[in-house]
């Protein structure tokens, strides 16, 4: 008897010390899911996903590979691209900007990774392709210096324990001292100070706490030592890389009044003085009830489609800010492509000759993207192009016939009016302009 | 960068009417068959592997055995015209299946021999060239689909494991991107539709048949790639399945909800083997 409750007693240890186990993993399991979802959640209101632009190659045989294009391994539900696992670090913070979610005052959970959490997560979605690696922000603790030295103990971490060299995003948190960045710098492929309000008055308005001069300052260091470390290359092999992906920035439309025209040179100067590698730009998401911030129905996306179109007009298409949108014209029409409001705001400019003109003039008709007029310049080499030829190139001829000249076209280029033109492709496009998300669709 | 090894065969049937030539479906033998046309000056209606062929009475058939010596001297000869540009490029126009696969095949090398430089894959407006950049970017589509939609699972022998079941026979193009970037762990890519698939041992890479020893033993963990069973998982698998899943749901802005962009993207018949859209756990 006295055996038998012995052994009952040590079962029924048994029995409770297996439920603690399982007891505390699930615990652990469940804050870690929790925390996940709390983190990733607040962090979705940054439209950055590149990540691609790194030359960061596997060596001895590690972990991970940035050397290429960048890839969307997922899409979600909205349509955008899952690159990387984008998180924060906390969501708590000191700051109380009236356009973010997780501002001091609003009533939301907060949570808070560890070091180890984020590189567990890390590695592990990284070993099953699920992500080309880590995006990591964070609302400010206690102070910019505390913040950051956590980010860059996450980058460090990655890179030297576990010989990751997969991609990797950092903010860099304004106010941070140059240390901290310069280490960010040697550990990530990219850091990133947000903008978010494109002008200062507006800043100050929705966000008292911060200032320009901030955000600016650890952009130009950042700027400063990776053409320092770009010029010794040349020089020294031992060179380490630099923030091989450059920095980004992003600005928020629609929660403060300032128009296109402004928007866009903002964005130019960052790309020609501080050389971003990419402006991103984020339709404003009514999240904050609070008044300082407009209450709107819905994001204004159109206009951001918009915006992003005539960025890829500036980096890639040889365009001015004053040639896209000027004094008369500063906001961007919403119902056509900047390309084609260039072409006919210019009628003088066209048609263009498509066996004869510049590839910097093929490039400026609506309808012929970079590809095309590639194509189009080492084609009319070997022979004489035609209408059918263009077609088969991939040029979109509904735009592009009314701004072109080559044999085959019926109708004469230039004997149209701008407003039929403008009319007839919008009756062509005839897709609901919420849905027109890709770029010159 | 490994030889890219070409493996099986388009399913297509081919109905000739006049001069046919039949290959014996490897890429070997494609090549064979365009070095005796070339040899024998001879203008081909269809090229066909044995396996497609049906026979009509109309047909003149040659049947031609693959020589490797053959099939080299075509690629070197293309080759060295274009400064290697031809070779990956045939490559790919054969994996793709396509139906006039072969033809195409033939033809751009005609092009390639009679222009004699590598100028003439420039020329978009010869139609077999354009055909051609629109095969091969369908290819590199398919191709970045899969370095995309991949999804390892890990198993207790600690294997990473995927199925995929791609629209081309791509599975000989993606191993180089794989072993560039998961060079410290074992993995294995199996293409469910055609039966065969890409083992990484940290050494090297090496294609599978569907009976090779490795998948034998494995057999269990790859049927359940993809399905309910997790008895053949490592013990935090599902866990992390379970966290990504609630990741990608967690990121979505539903304000900003788009289904037909969503689909543009990930289009329904992947769906199957992507953790995060799967119905299933």
């Amino acid at each position: 008897m006295v055996l038998l409750s012995a052994q009952f007693y040590c079962y029924t240890v048994f029995i409770y010390s297996i439920m603690w186990v399982s007891f505390q993993l699930a615990i652990i399991m469940a804050s870690l899911l929790e925390k996940l979802r709390i983190l990733s959640d607040a962090a979705k209101y940054d439209a950055s996903c590149s990540s691609s632009g790194s030359k960061r190659a596997n060596t001895g045989k590690g972990l991970g590979n940035a050397e290429g294009m960048g890839i969307c391994h997922s899409y979600t539900e909205d349509g955008r691209c899952v690159s990387l696992l984008k998180i924060l670090f906390t969501n708590h913070c000191i700051y109380d900007c009236a356009y973010c979610v997780s501002r001091r005052s609003n009533d939301v959970k907060r949570a808070a990774f560890t070091v180890e959490d984020v590189v567990d997560l890390t590695i592990n979605f990284y070993r099953r392709n699920y992500i080309e690696g880590l995006f990591l922000s964070s609302g400010i603790f206690k102070n910019a210096d505390y913040t950051m030295e956590r980010l860059v103990r996450v980058a460090k971490l990655l890179r030297n324990q576990h010989n990751f060299n997969g991609y990797i995003h950092i903010k860099a948190i304004p106010g941070a001292s140059p240390e901290l960045l310069h280490e960010a710098g040697l550990y990530a492929d990219r850091l990133s100070v947000n903008i978010e309000i494109p002008s200062e008055a507006s800043l100050q308005k929705v966000a008292p706490e911060k200032n320009y001069n901030d955000i600016i300052t650890p952009m130009n260091y950042l700027r400063g030592a990776k053409e320092k470390y770009v010029d010794e290359k040349p020089h020294i092999k031992s060179t380490p890389l630099f923030l091989p992906a450059g920095q980004s920035t992003q600005m928020i439309v629609g929660a403060s009044p300032e128009n296109d025209r402004h928007i866009l040179r903002l964005a130019d100067s960052l790309y020609r003085t501080q050389k971003l590698k990419r402006v991103y730009y984020s339709g404003y998401v009514p999240i904050a009830t609070d008044n300082r911030v407009p209450d709107l129905k819905a994001p204004p996306l159109v206009r951001e489609n918009r915006i992003y179109q005539a960025d890829w007009l500036l980096r890639f298409y040889g365009f001015a800010v004053d040639e896209i949108v000027d004094d008369k014209t500063p906001d961007l029409d919403l119902e056509i492509d900047p390309k084609l409001g260039y072409a006919l705001r210019n009628p003088e400019k066209f048609p263009v000759d498509i066996n004869r003109a510049d590839y910097e003039m093929v490039l400026r008709v609506p309808g012929i993207g970079v590809k095309s007029a590639q194509k189009i310049i080492s084609s009319r080499r070997h022979q004489h192009l035609h209408l059918d030829h263009l077609k088969k190139i991939g040029v979109v001829l509904k735009r592009a016939r009314y701004f072109i000249s080559c044999p085959g076209l019926a109708v004469k280029a230039g004997s149209f009016q701008a407003e039929n033109i403008r009319q007839a492709i919008i009756a062509s496009d005839r897709v609901p302009a919420s849905a027109q998300l890709g770029l010159f669709g | 960068m490994p030889a890219i090894e070409c493996l099986h065969l388009p399913n297509l049937v081919c109905l000739g009417n006049a001069m046919v030539f039949i290959y014996d479906g490897s890429y070997e033998g494609l090549l064979s068959c365009i070095f005796v046309i070339f040899k024998e000056r001879k203008a081909p209606v269809a090229i066909c592997a044995e396996e497609r062929y049906q026979f009509t009475l109309l047909d003149e058939i040659t049947r031609v055995t693959t020589d490797e010596a053959s099939a080299a001297r075509v690629i070197n000869g293309v080759d060295e015209r274009t400064d290697s540009q031809a070779s990956p490029l045939i490559c790919k126009l054969f994996l793709s299946e396509l139906p006039e696969s072969e033809m195409l095949v033939y033809q751009v090398i005609q092009a390639i021999i009679h222009k004699g430089d590598a100028s003439v894959l420039e020329n978009f407006a010869n139609p077999f060239i354009l055909k051609a950049a629109q095969v091969e970017k369908m290819m590199h589509r398919e191709v970045h689909r899969m370095h995309a939609f991949v999804r390892f699972q890990k198993s207790k022998d600690g294997i990473f494991y995927a199925a995929i079941d791609p629209d081309f026979d791509v599975l000989p193009l993606i191993g180089d991107h794989f072993e560039r970037r998961y060079a410290d762990q074992s993995w294995l890519i199996f293409d469910t539709k055609r039966h065969y698939g890409l083992y990484y041992d940290q050494d090297k890479m090496t294609f599978v048949d569907a009976d090779d020893p490795i998948l034998e033993i494995n057999a269990a963990a790859l049927n359940a790639v993809g399905s309910e069973d997790d008895s053949f998982q490592d013990e935090r698998e599902l866990e992390y399945q379970a966290l990504w899943k609630n990741y990608f749901h967690a990121v979505n802005i539903s304000e900003r909800n788009n289904a037909k962009l969503h689909l543009r993207h990930v289009p329904r018949r992947y769906w199957k083997y992507l953790t995060e859209k799967r119905l299933t756990h």
